[in-house]
């Protein structure tokens, strides 16, 4: 009996050691959250649009086609760094962008927007930061990738890079 | 010059160790033996005072220096930063590794040379992994070109002096434990291990490692307490827990060690022990520093240099435990005790140290494993380990109270009761009188009372006995955790807290307190500006008792804001203020907070400290009578 | 002393603009009147993990993001939200990543017991010494 107990250690061990390895091994983020809401309809909201003077209701958008959701804000430098993909989803892939603008000033949004280029067809304003709540938002830019059915499909969470950038792009043509 | 030299007695501590591992591995020429363990540590302290001096005179061409310090610097704060990042820390780990290196060797004798030298084998090999990891990944003497003209600036919240000293105490408890290991492994392949008291050697070196743990543990809290701003000061954070845990271990390691040396029994149990205390400390060096999870206190580091720490766990503990598995047997008796004794009580305290220690590494690494089998994430914070450690370490204080004062070999369970009466009465009596006079609210804190006086009443018991038995280390050490238990509960149950917004001339009660907010200035530091307040705190009967100056700072260098708090200080209750923004039409947000008995914590553990210090040098007087 | 009142409003106003991006955990504005609500949101608050800091409870944390979930969460219990909804709520759109109190599911049904069955295997082991050390 004693024999056994004394390998215990041992094998528990190496479990653990295996489990590291593994987590090393592949390429994660540890302070990165996978979104609870894959695969789960996005979510309602209403709120006021930024140029557009009717009010933007989210359902009479998501359900007719593939969207992307970008949630943005002219304060927020990464959200600077990837608009080059944003417009590029916009321009080359043809893919209907909503902008939610993130706790923002919407006058100087329209400015950053001017200067920058606009890929967004709408950008409601969530200025209190709740709508970014009910989609799991933790950290701007996040972008959300939705299906023609209305469903997330896809979240990824920080600037676009060129890498996400195609991933996104082979996940569009993938999904339609 | 300087990176070359330094880079070159990193390599030649390197050879040193190499040479040690072949001359300990063929038992020949011990004269070289000498000149191995000296100059292993005398290189290895050049290139740790070799960074220091890059330090001390800003050389921004080495990288190390440029990351982390900048010219504005104060002097103090130069050399700790040698240590506050990963390749200094690296340095550090050297360092400490050969002077325990060294402390080992002075053990050799006529008598035990084989077994001493099979120890310095490991030890060398240990240090040879870690040299070879700082040589290959973590080189803090790089160079990078150009050299700039200033640096990086470091982190203005880690310049205190508690966080400052914490390293290199912490150090020497985890390295301590480096010894208890080799020891360990030569034990278990030596031959004649009857004949070798390898547990009187090995004593001292837990004693020193768990002592310094103890306080290095404790000064990083108290660094926590006074710098965060929200008076807290343990968070189950990973790498705390990566510290509690080689204390846990070693707690009970110290224990048992007593009943190895009393009765010859619990042999193969201590070897396995130390064995898991530096298996513990070198896990907790790899979480910390591979990437795998994010803390406060994690160096941002690279999987790769992960990978590497993994591997050379994995030979560590691979090889360490394999070998406990084949000879441990040899280790065994069945020396029964009965649990109403000394060795019974120690027995037990082993056991709740070592569920407390599985518990908290079971809690740490949770999220990692069903990441790994599920990809979901989920969190394991303060509310698990509160409520699974604290109830399983209630029972194990409450025995902690009697054990001392049981006798060795079966104890008639009448005569315990007669021992323990008068201070079962003495408990029960303060608790009544705390309960009276100062009204707790919760449970735990009438629980957290008891055991305080509890453990403080039985020490002091002994202590007026004057009995020559007891060793007096142990009495003051436990005392320190009777003072701790009491500082804990006092803080935690009956602290007050009050959140408002202030203009000047406004004035708030908290406890018998009146604190008037007399005027905001604009003040200057050495690398920062700040705003700071002015605060005057008067008691009931209108009597000046301080001023508080909570500060919000600004480094220009790093772009970083802090907030300092005030914290006035006494044996009763700290005092503790914190200024938030605000401005003077609206006012400023001020949170002060009213936490009793904190002093107690840290008072506790330097008693604690203490009594470790003198259980250390009476284990050092037995081992001078054993070498003769 | 203008000066001074110069540099205190500059001083002030940067500090306010740089710090109205932080916090400085719960804020005064945030407290609700009612007593035992208040105490619901804190004790809530303490179990919600703030994500975008390292280790540490909304309750505790200077975020943006744990500000605005602190203030979610007192409008919740406004609005007569039991406890428990408001838990459902956030980990509906977190997960259960943002529980700093892993909930008993089958996931972390070993996490919760093994640390008693730990107890209960040492407790034996202590009783089976006992008894053999009477023979």
């Amino acid at each position: 009996m004693k024999n056994r107990l004394i390998i215990i250690p041992l094998i528990f061990f190496l479990l653990i050691i295996l489990t590291f390895f593994y987590l090393l091994i592949i390429e994660r983020n540890p302070s990165e959250i996978p979104s609870n809401l894959i695969n789960k309809e996005a979510p309602y909201f209403k709120a006021e649009s930024l140029f557009k003077d009717k009010e933007f209701i989210s359902s009479e958008h998501f359900g007719n086609e593939m969207i992307l959701v970008n949630f943005f804000a002219t304060w927020c430098k990464p959200c600077l760094d990837e608009h080059e993909f944003i417009k590029g989803f916009s321009n080359k892939k043809k893919i209907k962008i909503i902008g939610i603008n993130y706790k923002d000033n919407p006058k100087k949004t329209i400015k950053w927007l001017k200067k920058l280029g606009n890929p967004y067809s709408n950008i409601p304003l969530d200025k209190n930061g709740r709508i970014a709540i009910e989609w799991g938002v933790y950290g701007i830019p996040e972008t959300y990738l939705i299906n023609s059915k209305g469903f997330i499909k896809y979240r990824h969470v920080g600037p676009i890079t060129k890498k996400i950038y195609k991933k996104i792009n082979l996940l569009i043509d993938e999904i339609k | 010059m300087t990176p070359l030299l330094g880079s070159f007695t990193i390599w030649l501590s390197l050879f040193f160790c190499i040479f040690q591992f072949i001359i300990t591995l063929k038992n020949k020429n011990i004269k070289y033996l000498h000149l191995c363990v000296n100059g292993l540590l005398i290189s290895s302290l050049i290139s740790f005072l070799l960074l220091m001096y890059s330090f001390i005179i800003s050389d921004f061409s080495i990288l190390n220096v440029f990351q982390n310090s900048h010219t504005t610097k104060p002097l103090f704060y130069k050399i700790t930063a040698v240590w506050g990042n990963h390749e200094g820390s690296m340095l550090l780990w050297i360092l400490v590794l050969t002077l325990f290196n060294f402390f080992i060797f002075k053990l050799i004798d006529n008598k035990n040379s084989s077994f001493i030298l099979k120890t310095l084998l490991i030890q060398s090999s240990i240090t040879i992994g870690f040299i070879l990891f700082t040589i290959f990944t973590s080189n803090p003497f790089q160079k990078i070109f150009p050299t700039p003209e200033n640096g990086l600036g470091f982190n203005p919240i880690l310049q205190d002096p508690a966080l400052a000293i914490h390293p290199p105490l912490l150090y020497i408890g985890y390295v301590g434990f480096s010894a208890a290991f080799s020891m360990s492994v030569a034990t278990l392949t030596f031959k004649n291990h009857q004949n070798i008291l390898w547990y009187s050697y090995m004593k001292p070196f837990v004693m020193a490692a768990w002592t310094f743990l103890t306080i290095g543990i404790a000064l990083g809290s108290i660094w926590a307490y006074y710098e965060l701003g929200w008076g807290g000061w343990w968070f189950w954070d990973p790498v705390e827990n990566a510290s509690f845990m080689p204390w846990l271990i070693g707690t009970a390691l110290l224990h048992s060690l007593v009943i190895v040396e009393k009765r010859k029994s619990l042999q193969a149990w201590v070897l396995l022990l130390s064995i898991l205390a530096f298996l513990l400390s070198v896990i907790g060096t790899f979480l910390v520093r591979s990437g795998i999870l994010t803390s406060v206190h994690t160096f941002a580091l690279d999987p790769s240099r992960g990978i590497y720490i993994l591997a050379f766990t994995a030979l560590l503990g691979g090889y360490s435990l394999i070998l406990y598995g084949i000879n441990s047997k040899k280790f065994f008796n069945n020396n029964y005790f009965n649990s109403f004794s000394r060795e019974g009580s120690i027995l037990i305290n082993n056991i709740f140290m070592v569920v407390v220690c599985a518990t908290v590494f079971l809690g740490t690494i949770y999220p990692l494993i069903i990441e790994a089998l599920t990809s979901n994430k989920i969190s394991v914070g303060e509310p698990y380990f509160n409520s699974t450690v604290i109830p399983i370490m209630i029972p194990a204080i409450l025995i902690m109270g009697i054990a001392p004062l049981l006798n060795w070999g079966k104890e008639d369970k009448l005569k315990i009761f007669k021992k323990i009466a008068p201070t079962f009465l003495s408990t029960i009596g303060m608790t009544i009188f705390i309960l009276i006079a100062y009204k707790p609210n919760s449970v735990l804190g009438v629980v957290g009372i008891i055991l305080a006086f509890w453990i403080i009443s039985n020490n002091l018991l002994i202590l007026i006995k004057k009995n020559k038995n007891y060793s007096k280390g142990m009495i003051i050490a436990h005392l320190g955790i009777g003072l701790l238990i009491l500082g804990i509960t006092g803080s935690s149950t009956w602290q007050e807290e009050k959140i408002l917004k202030m203009n000047i001339n406004n004035q708030v009660q908290i406890k018998k307190y009146n604190i008037i907010f007399e005027k905001i200035n604009e003040i200057k530091g050495s690398n920062y500006v700040a705003l700071q307040g002015k605060f005057l705190v008067y008691d009931n009967n209108k009597k000046f008792i301080t001023e508080l100056r909570p500060e919000n700072r600004f480094y220009p260098i790093t772009n970083i804001f802090t907030t300092e708090a005030s914290i006035n200080t006494n044996l009763f209750r700290d005092l503790y203020m914190v200024l938030g923004e605000g401005n003077s039409e609206k006012g400023w947000v001020v949170k002060i907070y009213y936490n009793p008995l904190v002093m107690w914590i840290w008072l506790g553990a330097l008693i604690i400290f203490l009594g470790g210090l003198i259980s250390l040098s009476n284990n050092l007087k037995k081992l001078q009578v054993l070498s003769k | 002393m203008i000066k001074n009142k110069i540099i205190i409003i500059v001083f002030s106003l940067f500090f306010t603009y740089f710090f109205s991006y932080y916090s400085y955990s719960v804020e005064p504005d945030e407290i609700l009147n009612n007593k035992e609500q208040e105490t619901r949101a804190r004790n809530i608050s303490k179990n919600i993990r703030c994500l975008v800091c390292q280790n540490q409870s909304i309750d505790e944390s200077n975020a943006p993001l744990a500000k605005d979930l602190r203030i979610l969460i007192r409008d919740k219990i406004k609005s007569g939200k039991k406890d428990e909804e408001i838990y459902n709520f956030l980990r509906d759109r977190y997960g259960d990543f943002i529980f700093l109190k892993p909930t008993l599911s089958q996931n972390t049904f070993l996490l919760w017991f093994l640390p008693f069955i730990f107890l209960a295997i040492g407790l034996i082991i202590i009783f089976f010494n006992n008894k053999k050390s009477k023979n």
